[in-house]
C-alpha cells in the first residue's frame, strides 16, 4: 500500500482522483480542460495514480480513459481524499477560532 | 489495512489557548463539528454531529492537557492531536487513522452489488 500513500500524498493528485470519481471516467484532455495545467502534466499524474492502483486505465483509440479502481481500494482512496480535505478545512477554521478568541481577550 | 491522514500546522497561540479550542465543546463547535458533546478526560465520551446528519461517537483514550488528546472512534478509527510549543506559537499535529479496511472487506463485498452503500460517508465517491 506504500504506493497508495505516495500517490495520494499530493493535494493535486487527490483532487484528480476526486475529479475522476465525480465524472465516473475521464481522460487527461477532459481534466486538463478545467485545470490551469497542461494535458501532459495531468497525463503524467494520472499515470502515477494508475501505477499505484488507484485508477484503472483503459486505452480507447489514441486516448487513455481512467476510472477509479473498484472497492475496497476505492474506499481507501475515498477515505484519504475525504478525511484529508476535512482536516484541511477544520484546521483553517481552528485558526480562525483561535484568532477570534485572542481578539476577544 | 489502515490509512493515515497527517497534518502539521503552527498556530500563533499559546498551548493553553489551543488546548481550550480542542477540548471545550463550544469551541469545538467553531471548527470541528456543528454540535459537540465532549468530556475531555480519559474514558470520557464524545458525540459529534454535522449539518448533513452525520454523527460520530468517540471515547477519550488519552488527555494530557496542552500536550496530547487521543480519541477512539466507535467505528475503529482514531484521532491523535499533539501540541508542541514552538517559535511563533503552537504546533498542532493531527493524525487520523482509518478503520481497518481489510477487516471491513466482507462488508464491502456485501455492499458492492449496490450502487451506493446507505450511510456511506464517502460522498464524493458515490
Amino acid at each position: 500500500m506504500d504506493a497508495v500513500f505516495d500517490a495520494l500524498g499530493d493535494p493535486g493528485r487527490r483532487a484528480l482522483v476526486a475529479s475522476v470519481a465525480d465524472r465516473g471516467t475521464a481522460t487527461a484532455t477532459e481534466l486538463a480542460a478545467e485545470l490551469p495545467v497542461t494535458r501532459q502534466a495531468v497525463a503524467k499524474q494520472l499515470g502515477a495514480l494508475a501505477d499505484a492502483g488507484l485508477l484503472r486505465a483503459t486505452r480507447i483509440g489514441r486516448e487513455t480513459r481512467y476510472a477509479v479502481t473498484p472497492r475496497p481500494l476505492g474506499d481507501a482512496a475515498a477515505w484519504l481524499v475525504e478525511m484529508g480535505g476535512r482536516w484541511d478545512d477544520r484546521l483553517a477554521a481552528l485558526g480562525r477560532s483561535l484568532a477570534r478568541a485572542r481578539a476577544a481577550r | 489495512m489502515e490509512l493515515h491522514v497527517e497534518r502539521d500546522v503552527v498556530f500563533p497561540a499559546e498551548p493553553d489557548e489551543v488546548w481550550e479550542a480542542l477540548t471545550d465543546p463550544e469551541r469545538l463547535e467553531e471548527w470541528f463539528a456543528t454540535e459537540v458533546e465532549l468530556d475531555a478526560r480519559p474514558g470520557g465520551e464524545g458525540i459529534f454531529r454535522w449539518g448533513d446528519g452525520e454523527e460520530r461517537r468517540a471515547v477519550v483514550r488519552e488527555a494530557e492537557p496542552e500536550e496530547r488528546l487521543v480519541l477512539d472512534w466507535e467505528d475503529g478509527g482514531e484521532v491523535v492531536l499533539e501540541l508542541e510549543e514552538v517559535d511563533g506559537g503552537t504546533l498542532v499535529r493531527v493524525t487520523e487513522t482509518s478503520p481497518d479496511f481489510a477487516a471491513a472487506l466482507e462488508l464491502h463485498a456485501l455492499a458492492w452489488a449496490r450502487p451506493r452503500c446507505a450511510g456511506t460517508r464517502y460522498r464524493s465517491f458515490a
